[in-house]
Parts: structure tokens; sequence; C-alpha cells
């Protein structure tokens, strides 16, 4: 798992380094959940999302703010993503667990994924992403 | 005043004004003015800038793409950022709005002195454990979807019609507590279905709810008209729209960028995807987003009722003895008259970060506040002062009728993380008599003082600029964190 947060003022900037398109997605996702729930997470239950848009900017915030989604409405925390790329889509085996207040408290909510600043890079060492949390 | 350059290419034009010229980046439409010191102007980010700059290319912006003191980084418009465009040829943008939609604070006071509630921890645990807050957060006032679709179209009004609030509570709201304009069938199932169970609640950030004490009085007549006094405790409300309103943004970000598209509209930031006002998808964004707003209404106001009761069951006050003195939307796009090159016209202006700030005699102002101007609530960062002013007509010449909206971030949260523990925070803020309850430490390193930049100097910069005048000082006894 490679990311960082990078100085922001006033969101969360998340920096994504990866060997493969897939593996950058699924850190970034990642790194979602760990603004959100902070580093205890399991796995064990099963979700699966499939997602398509125009570009893979597009897909990655699409994909990130569906994981939001069913995080919040499910009450679900997931500890892992594995990504499947297709086309111009993706289908995410999301692998996480319950809420649970006593644990996954010491997070902060993240109100939406910003197309600001959101590239997706590539060069020979792999694929490089910068991301915005509004928080 | 010409010695200081504060990021090149930006010229300053008065002692607390800014501008960035056209042709600062290519496209740009109108100038960019900003309000700010030049002590201030030391930790202005390029970004923020930028940001500004960006928004002044966007199709029918008039006059200035402008910013208050607490301008900085953020998405889309920077922080602090207002603009307003022309209805014929100009644009809707969430990036002018934000995900929080309607994010906004308010102010109720109490019958209640300093001397009633020094050290009372017991209220600011009754409160933490009445008040659900932070990451996963339900809410214990039920929300039926029928009751949400009452919140959607009525807002604060559908709240108070509910038992949640007081019939005089709604004339103390911008725009009576409910946009009009709202349409709730752009609200897609996805967002009425994280609605439902946030109804009531407080989110986390930079959201609170603060018992306060007013502790300064700068202007006698309109303090007593806002039914402020020395020594008397308040309580302040900052939420938004929750869920549902960061799930309007998030659906209809992707309409308008495809709109984008469609309607041939060059942007130098993919989050400033926007639509003209008088197309289809401009229109249900607008719809949706009032809906929004209307939800965040009803949620402070519901937030407020829960915090009455509490204060009412502990101290023997009457429900009715806790009025409101004001809520003020930060977050959202509005259609108001102003007037433009000597001409009054409709446009619509956007606030991202930023608080509506009438002068005396302008419309949507209750009778009683007719001669005095909108009360203007800025919170302060935690453990420090929040401000109340009132706006004026030197605002509605120069600003849209827009002040600032709070103290402004300077740190990040990773350095706040790094740098501050919450757990050293809390204390020291409980040596100065302020109580604070969150759900985790990290809440409090992020929001701590330090972060932000001095609520008193972004408000001496409104006031002397003249865009809102201070009314009164609040200073915290007690803090809720999101």
């Amino acid at each position: 798992m490679s990311y960082e947060e990078i100085p922001h003022t006033a969101d969360v900037k998340i920096r994504v380094h990866a060997r493969t398109l897939n593996a950058l997605f699924s850190d970034a996702c990642a790194a979602l959940m760990h603004v959100l729930y902070g580093s205890d997470r399991k796995g064990g239950y099963k979700k699966v999302i499939e997602i398509s848009a125009n570009d893979h900017e597009s897909l990655l915030r699409d994909f990130l703010s569906e994981v939001l989604f069913v995080s919040e409405v499910e009450g679900l925390v997931f500890a892992g993503a594995d990504i499947r790329m297709h086309g111009t889509g993706l289908t995410a085996r999301l692998d996480g667990e319950p809420f649970d207040r006593e644990r996954h408290s010491s997070g902060t909510e993240v109100k939406g994924i910003s197309y600001s600043g959101l590239a997706i890079t590539h060069d020979a060492n792999g694929y490089m992403l910068d991301i915005l949390f509004d928080v | 005043m010409k010695g200081y350059l504060m990021i090149d290419g930006v010229l300053r034009t008065g002692t607390n004004e800014w501008e960035i010229p056209v042709g600062f980046i290519p496209g740009m439409r109108v100038p960019g003015r900003f309000f700010l010191s030049e002590a201030l102007g030391r930790v202005l980010e390029q970004g923020a800038v930028q940001q500004l700059a960006n928004v002044a290319t966007l199709p029918g912006i008039l006059d200035h793409a402008l910013a208050m003191p607490d301008i900085h980084w953020g998405y889309g418009f920077p922080i602090g950022g207002v603009a307003a465009f022309s209805l014929d040829e100009g644009i809707i943008s969430p990036g002018g709005v934000g995900f929080d939609i309607n994010c906004g604070v308010r102010l109720f006071t109490t019958p209640l002195v300093f001397q009633d509630v020094t050290g009372r921890h017991d209220l600011i645990n009754e409160l933490f454990r009445a008040v659900p807050t932070g990451v996963g957060a339900k809410s214990s006032l039920k929300v039926s979807p029928r009751s949400l679709d009452g919140m959607m179209v009525k807002g604060a009004r559908w709240a108070v019609e509910s038992g949640y609030g007081l019939p005089g509570d709604l004339a103390r709201c911008e725009d009576g507590g409910y946009m009009k304009e709202a349409d709730s069938r752009f609200v897609s199932a996805k967002a009425k279905q994280r609605g439902v169970p946030q109804g009531g609640t407080l989110g986390s950030g930079n959201h609170f709810l603060e018992m306060q004490v007013v502790r300064e009085i700068f202007d006698p007549t309109a303090a007593k008209a806002f039914g402020l006094s020395l020594g008397q405790v308040c309580c302040m409300i900052h939420c938004g729209s929750r869920g549902l309103g960061h799930q309007v943004c998030t659906d209809h970000l992707k309409v308008l960028e495809q709109a984008t598209r469609k309607y041939h509209i060059t942007l130098p930031d993919r989050q400033l995807a926007c639509a003209p006002l008088d197309s289809p998808e401009g229109k249900e964004y607008f719809g949706a987003m009032a809906a929004s707003a209307n939800y965040a209404w009803a949620n402070r106001q519901m937030i407020t009722h829960t915090a009455r009761q509490v204060l009412s069951k502990m101290f023997s006050v009457d429900y009715e003895e806790m009025p409101l003195v004001y809520d003020v939307a930060h977050n959202v796009a509005k259609f108001e008259e102003h007037m433009v090159s000597g001409k009054r016209q409709n446009v619509c202006v956007h606030r991202k970060g930023a608080t509506r700030a009438f002068g005396p005699e302008a419309p949507d102002l209750p009778p009683d506040l007719a001669a005095i101007g909108q009360p203007v609530i800025i919170p302060g960062s935690m453990g420090t002062s929040s401000y109340v002013l009132r706006g004026t007509r030197t605002a509605m010449n120069r600003t849209f009728g827009s002040t600032c909206h709070g103290s402004g971030r300077i740190m990040s949260r990773s350095q706040a993380k790094k740098k501050l523990s919450g757990k050293e925070i809390a204390s020291d803020l409980l040596r100065e008599g302020i109580i604070v309850r969150a759900p985790n430490e990290n809440a409090i390193a992020d929001e701590a003082p330090e972060v932000y930049k001095p609520s008193e100097d972004v408000v001496n910069i409104v006031h002397e600029v003249g865009i809102s005048l201070l009314v009164a000082r609040l200073s915290p006894i007690g803090v809720i964190k999101g």
C-alpha cells in the first residue's frame, strides 16, 4: 500500500503511487477509508461495485463516490478492494466489516471527492495520482 | 501602501484590498478582488489566488470575482469566494457552493448568565449525549421519508410546524428558513437515502455546537435589537446538509461536467463544472441545491430543538425564553437583486464560505431589524471568540451583500495532527474554562485554535472595509465537536 497525505490547508489531499492502475485505485480506496475510519479495519464482508465512466479520472471519482455512499448507507467499513478494470469501467470487490463506533471513530467524515487537481499520471515507474477529499 | 507585493501579479489597491488584474491567467472576463490585511496576506496561498482568478473566467460573471478575508485554498472557488452572474449569460456551478450545501451557522440566546453555567460539565456532557455527532452518527429524532420531503421543500418551516421550534424562529432565518425554488424531484434516491437517518445530526470536521457568553458589546443599539446583552449565555450551532447535500453535489457535478462540454464552456478546473442558469441541467442543479439548503435549515432547527430541550430541563428555563438571533447560510447560490454598473438587476450570487450581509432596508430583513441590517454570525475556531456583526449598505454596493464566514484555516489537518495533541489542547482549553467534548482526539487536534487565522483579525478587516460592522463578541465555555 502506498499513499501519503500531502499538505492542503482546508481539505485532505492524497498522493498515491502504484505499479498498476488496479493497485492505484485500490490504494486510493484504502486512503479514503483511512481518512474516514482510521487504520483498524478488518475484512470478512464482501460487496461488489460496478462503475463506468469516460476517462480514468472520472472513473476514479465515481468509484470513490460510490464507496463513500455504500459505506455510509450500509454502515460498512472496508479493509481492502480488489479492482479489475475492463474497457471504460471497473469491477471492485470490496472486503470489509460493519461500522463499529468503538473502533472506527478516529476519522473524519468526507463530504465529497473533488475534481480539483485530480490527475492520474503514468511513467516508467508506474502510476501516480493526486486527489482531494473535502472534509 | 505599495511596499509589499503579496504574490507576483497581484496589485494592492487599498489598505485591505488587492486586485488580480485581467490577464493574470488566460480567459479572465473580470478582475479578481479580495480583502485582506498585509499581515494575513503573508499566509495566503498561491493556490487560493489562482482559484479566484479561475472564477473570473466563468461566463456571465459580473463586476469582480470577490474573496473575503478568510480566503483560503479550497476546490473550485476558493473558500471565502463570492461571485454574481447575470441571468441571461451566467452559469451555476456546484464549485461555487461546495459539497456541504448551506453549511451555515445560527445563534440563539438564553436567559442564563455566565455564573449559571460556568464549570457545568454536566451541561456539556448532556448536550454531547443528546446531539448526535461524528462519523456514523444517526439521528434520535425519527425522520420518515415523508418528513424528508417536508425538510427539502419547507426547510426550517417544516421543522417548526413539526414541533421543533418557535414560530418566531423563521423570521430570524435567512429567507425565512427555506428557498422557494427547491425541487426535490432532482434530489436522487441515493441522496434521500442518506438524508433520512441524518436529520438532526451535527456531522464532523469543523462542525460544532458551542455554549458561549457575550463578553463585549461594540454596538449597543444593534445588540439590543438582536436580543444580546453582556454576560448572557448563548448557543451557536454550525452544520450543514449532511450526506444528502454531499450526494446532491456529487450527482450533479457529474451531470454538469458533461453539460460544460455540451455548452462549449472552457474551464481551468473541472471542479468548476457548470451550466447556463437557464439550461435544463442548470435548473435541475439549482432545484436540488435549494432542496439541500432547506434540509440544512431544517437540520439546524432540529438541533436547536434538542439543545433547547436540554437547557430547558437542566436550568428550568422556558423553551420560549431562548429565541433565535439569526441563521445564516455560508455555502449557497441564490437569486438576488443587486446594483450592477448603476442598474438594479437580478443576479445569481454564489457564496462559497461567505455570509450574506444585507444592509439596512434590504429585502428579506424582519421589520424589527430593517433599520439595523441583517445579523451576521461569524464563528471563531475552537476555543476562540465568535462575533456577531451587522450587514451594511457598503456590502450591498461592493460585495453583493456579502462578508466573511469564519476565521479561515492556515494549517493543514495533517500538520495539525503531527504538531498538536488533542488531549493537550483539551486540557489547555479546560484551564481557560472551556469544556470540550468530541468523538475522538483527532477531531480536537484538527480544529485547534492554532490552525486558523485569528478570528479577531478577520472580523476587524471586514469592519474596517465596512462590509459588515462589529456588534458583539462571544467567547466559548463549552464545545461539542463533530
